[in-house]
């Protein structure tokens, strides 16, 4: 194959050229770009949370009927379902829960220590502390290894604000008081008696950067949602997953249960959004590969209707058909390289520019080598069959006259 | 001689179909993704009261107790302040909200089920500043008593639609009875709760009396945010939570710069007593300059519309490269149809006419290919269900886009028709 | 170098069949210039056609240089076309996206000589058509000679065994047809063997062997004297009207 002729001809048909460059450049870039998209939706699906994702059960629901308003009676159905559901075989513990981990909202509070309100200023996170109302036992189902003093227990539920002891994260202990032991301080929320490792409270902030406090006190906020959350023993997840719905409305039925969800399922629905936008983009990646194939395939056929004398004078000079089908294909590759080359500044380019609307990683070189792959096989396949056509033009087209 | 040229673009089309067809499928595919994405972009963009956005106008105060509030002003306000917005006489109408929800059930019915709805406490002046539908009955009058609207589908669900104007509900325990019932109602976006990304939720299923909702202990299913503990919402009368979001109806400028006076009067009042340490900022946006200001767009339409725009930029690449390879072997036709008499002038409107047939058919395609890429998106993000609409205005302008882009394809071949000087392919 | 026994032709339409050859033979020695003549549709073509290995033929024997053609397959064809036979058609048939040096070089690749021998041998065939000048020009930048003397630089850079000329002046103009015969005579007289089919009676007449097919059928006017002049070919002509 001559490859400097191949190349010189292209350059003739600037034009044409410069337009197929173009989009394979273009296609190039959306396939990277789609790809990063993905990876990075997976990389949030399958992220550190410090919470035993596989082993974790959520339930959220809302109580429907009035007599929910009735703290006691509350208490009484949450206390209930409890102890209902830790004799469900493979639980290994159980708490309620105000709120989800791994979110963007929520019930927060302000904190600082009660010495030094000021802290607030210097650090605005301080402001937007997470609040975990449980029975005590919410750090153990989250499997919450204790960085200093103890856990919380049912005992520690008291109710005025200031003395309630409470366990706060690794990285709010930090911010409140430095290299400091956070032990024993007081808070304007309580004092603390447990400090945890961090977990994922916030889904926008770093692993190491999440701060949370937890109560010994049951949240009964009627018209609320209420969740609990379940660990179970490995393997278990599914089985206890299936009997907890009706065994919950089997015990009171006035509430709705609105998800009962491993905590890998809630992440899936949690990030539905990014999830949802990638496989927008998946689909547009196949329709731009369709669009890649019928240009090759079109270019090929039509092209090559055009060159049915050339080819033939090719053939007439000696031409082996296997020489013509490289031929065709040949030019091809050759656009595509250089289609390639071209797409390495639109990658960079429409990067940029997504990345002016929605977070997005930058390029990578094996997802490029992935979409070059890509890109080059859908061509070739779509060059195929013109090619093959093309190879069996006979050689006696070159003697006649047009 | 137009209809002779109609002739000549299908004689053309008949003699390769298969590369017009692949032309119109890839400008189809092109115009479809982008018309979807438009689609869900106009509807995001679009003025949801249009007859009188520029009346409307929402409240923001700088009222927070404390001097290191969250952001200034602050979109939502305190009972205090919003009693004060609901007392103005020099507007039109007023409207003090706040969403909630719950279960509520037909008394009469002897099922026992609740079906959740969509709650939202509002004032009385709201139904007339939004213009809310009505099919049956009216809108309760005054912030108290047990008198609620229904929306269309929570009617359908609840009493099996139809006129329930006297009908009871049950609603933790309280019984309400129904004064008004709305008629299906889009607002898109829901300007009157455009925050805490609700911004293109469904219209509330209930409206329940403000005062009463305060009363019932509604729970508050938005942003609140307060420098005082509180257990119950009747607590928020009288202590710095501020959850309430107001909107005012103004006739003229006259009435909006007096309400701007009364609102700065107030709190420099409030200030003068110690109630604040802020700056006096009290901000009136109209549904539009609110809407602009909360970016509600959601961001992944945008990129997706932005991608979608260099997927079109590459449909039309490709067909103008398949067109030229048409145009190339049209040489000799061309040549001929110059040699017997043919002005250029002829062989532009030959062309023109021709892309013109195929911009038709593209669109059409298009608008097909549009409407199952939005039923897609709503699969893929099913919070872009209320905005999947294909409206008139979008379809005329996918239209024009689709004979604009197909002309555009056809451009270069044109100018190459054009150019081609008669001798060269007879020879 | 060239013998064909009884080579027939027949292209059959739906309904008729055409002998476009019949009972074809003939032979030709290295060192021969033979012009083929005859009226349009005689088959002409069709000898030249099959004798260049371009189209098969339905019964006899053709044997080229020493290779009996009978029961090759294609890339085996393509192999002897490349490496035995050069074409000079009668519209040149360059490839015009590629520079009279690519041109040139088109067999050549095909027959994988590495890339000092393909620039040797370019450079060669077009020196000997007097175009080494014009290497890198484009065949749309030359004129109608020209490109047929590109043409034969083509035909001739592969060394062939034989030249196969398809009127190869029938596009050109006197002068410069005469300008490619000349260059076609000196190879003939370097050595090479040629088969041209023409429709030039004058052209026929200053070759050495002239053979005219009609009707698919041979007539074999054997060899003239070389030193056959101009003067008298009227005669001849009529000879051949009245055959």
């Amino acid at each position: 194959m001559n490859i400097k002729a191949l190349i010189k001809s292209l350059l003739l048909r600037k034009f044409t050229t410069g337009l197929l460059l173009l989009q394979l450049a273009l296609t190039l870039a959306l396939l990277v770009n789609s790809g990063i998209l993905t990876l990075d939706t997976h990389a949030k699906l399958t992220q550190q949370t410090g919470i035993d994702k596989e082993n974790t059960i959520l339930i959220d629901f809302v109580p429907t009927s009035p007599d929910y308003a009735d703290r006691d009676f509350y208490l009484s159905v949450i206390n209930r379902d409890i102890a209902t559901i830790k004799e469900i075989p493979g639980v290994i513990d159980v708490a309620p829960s105000n709120q989800r981990p791994m979110q963007f909202g929520g019930f927060n509070s302000n904190m600082h220590d009660v010495n030094n309100p000021e802290q607030e200023q210097l650090n605005n996170g301080l402001r937007y502390v997470a609040e975990f109302y449980s029975n005590g036992s919410l750090t153990n189902v989250f499997n919450l290894k204790l960085v200093e003093g103890r856990q919380l227990t049912e005992l520690d539920n008291v109710a005025n604000s200031n003395e309630a002891p409470i366990v706060v994260t690794h990285s709010l202990a930090k911010a409140l008081y430095g290299e400091e032991s956070a032990l024993g301080k007081v808070t304007n929320r309580g004092h603390i008696v447990g400090v945890v490792e961090d977990f994922k409270i916030r889904a926008n902030q770093p692993l190491d950067n999440q701060y949370g406090f937890f109560k010994s006190q049951i949240f009964t906020g009627a018209n609320w949602m209420n969740h609990y959350f379940i660990r179970v023993e490995p393997g278990m997840l599914e089985s206890v997953q299936a009997q907890l719905k009706d065994t919950l409305i089997s015990l009171q039925a006035d509430r709705d249960i609105r998800e009962v969800a491993s905590l890998n399922k809630y992440l899936e629905i949690f990030f539905g959004d990014d999830i949802g936008l990638a496989k927008l983009f998946a689909l547009l990646c196949a329709l731009m590969v369709l669009v890649t194939a019928i240009s090759s395939f079109a270019h090929a056929q039509f092209h090559i209707t055009k060159q049915r004398r050339l080819i033939g004078i090719r053939r007439a000079l000696g031409a082996r058909k296997r020489d013509i089908l490289i031929y065709v294909l040949g030019e091809n590759w050759i656009l595509t390289v250089f289609g390639l080359i071209v797409g390495v500044f639109a990658v960079v380019a429409v990067n940029m520019l997504l990345s002016s609307v929605i977070t997005l990683n930058k390029p990578s070189l094996w997802l490029y080598l992935l979409a070059t792959a890509v890109i080059f096989i859908s061509g070739t396949l779509a060059t195929l069959l013109p090619a093959w056509q093309t190879s069996r033009i006979p050689p006696v087209i070159a003697t006649r006259s047009i | 001689m137009l209809r002779y040229n109609f002739r000549l673009a299908f004689e053309n089309f008949r003699r390769t179909p298969q590369l017009y067809a692949l032309v119109a499928f890839t400008l189809a595919l092109g115009i479809g993704l982008l018309s979807a994405n438009l689609a869900l972009v106009h509807t995001m963009t679009s003025d949801p009261i249009p007859h009188k956005s520029d009346k409307l106008f929402h409240v923001s105060m700088n009222t927070w107790p404390n001097e290191d509030p969250h952001e200034q002003p602050f979109y939502i306000l305190s009972y205090r302040d919003a009693d004060h917005i609901l007392n103005a006489d020099m507007v039109k109408n007023t409207a003090v909200i706040y969403a909630s929800g719950g279960y509520i059930r037909d008394l009469q019915s002897t099922e026992a089920s609740r079906i959740n709805v969509q709650i939202r406490a509002a004032s009385d002046g709201f139904f007339n500043l939004t213009d809310a539908p009505f099919a049956y009955g009216q809108a309760y009058q005054g912030n108290s008593g047990y008198e609620v609207v229904i929306g269309d589908s929570a009617n359908k669900r609840v009493f099996g639609g139809g006129n329930s104007v006297g009908k009871t509900l049950e609603l933790n325990g309280a019984n309400y009875t129904v004064v008004g019932v709305l008629k299906p109602w889009y607002l898109r976006p829901l300007f009157y709760h455009a925050t805490e990304q609700a911004a293109f939720n469904n219209t509330d299923d209930l409206f329940v009396p403000l005062e009463t909702a305060i009363d019932e202990n509604l729970p508050i299913y938005a942003r609140s945010s307060s420098t005082d503990s509180w257990q119950q919402i009747s607590d928020t009368r009288t202590k710095n939570v501020y959850y309430l979001q107001a909107w005012v109806e103004v006739e003229n400028q006259q009435q909006k710069k007096e309400f701007q006076n009364y609102l700065d009067a107030y709190s420099q009042n409030l200030k003068d007593n110690g109630e604040h340490p802020n700056k006096i900022i009290n901000q009136l946006d109209d549904v539009n300059a609110w809407l602009a200001h909360l970016n509600i767009v959601d961001s992944k339409v945008y990129a997706f519309a932005l991608v979608s725009f260099l997927f079109l930029t590459v449909c039309v690449f490709n067909a103008s490269s398949l067109l030229l390879s048409r145009q190339h072997s049209a040489l000799f036709e061309h040549g001929l149809r110059r040699a017997i008499g043919a002005s250029r002038m002829h062989l532009l409107q030959q062309g023109l006419v021709e892309s013109c047939v195929l911009g038709v058919i593209s669109a059409i395609m298009g608008l097909l290919l549009a409407w199952c890429f939005l039923q897609l998106s709503v699969t893929f993000l099913p919070q872009l269900q209320n905005l999947a609409v294909l409206d008139y205005e979008i379809l005329i302008l996918s239209f024009i886009l689709a004979i604009v882009v197909t002309n555009l394809s056809c451009l270069y071949s044109l100018i190459r028709t054009n150019k081609q000087s008669i001798s060269a392919e007879l020879k | 170098m060239l013998s064909m026994n009884n080579i027939s032709r027949i292209y059959q339409s739906d309904t008729i069949k055409t002998h476009a050859l019949r009972d074809f033979s003939l032979d030709v020695k290295q060192g021969e210039f033979v012009a083929v003549t005859g009226p349009s549709g005689s088959g002409k073509s069709t000898f030249l056609n099959i004798a260049g290995l371009l189209d098969p033929f339905d019964q006899g024997e053709y044997q080229l240089d020493g290779v009996n053609i009978q029961g090759l397959n294609d890339n085996q064809l393509s192999r002897l076309r490349n490496e035995k036979i050069g074409f000079i058609f009668q519209s040149y048939n360059l490839i015009p996206d590629y520079t009279i040096f690519d041109n040139v070089d088109m067999p050549l690749r095909y027959r994988g000589f590495s890339s000092k021998e393909r620039k040797y041998r370019i450079e060669q065939a077009l020196e000997k058509v007097g175009l080494a000048a014009r290497a890198n020009y484009l065949p749309s930048q030359l004129s109608g000679g020209q490109q047929q003397r590109v043409a034969i630089a083509r035909a001739l850079a592969g060394e062939p065994k034989i030249l196969l000329a398809d009127e190869p002046t029938g596009n050109l103009d006197s002068l410069m047809a005469r300008q490619v015969m000349e260059i076609l005579h000196q190879l003939n007289q370097e050595g090479a063997t040629i088969i041209m089919v023409t429709h030039d009676p004058d052209q026929a007449r200053a070759v050495n062997r002239n053979i005219q097919i009609i009707d698919g059928e041979i007539s074999d006017f054997g060899v003239y004297a070389p030193q056959q002049n101009i003067a008298t070919a009227a005669s001849v002509e009529v000879d051949n009207a009245t055959v």
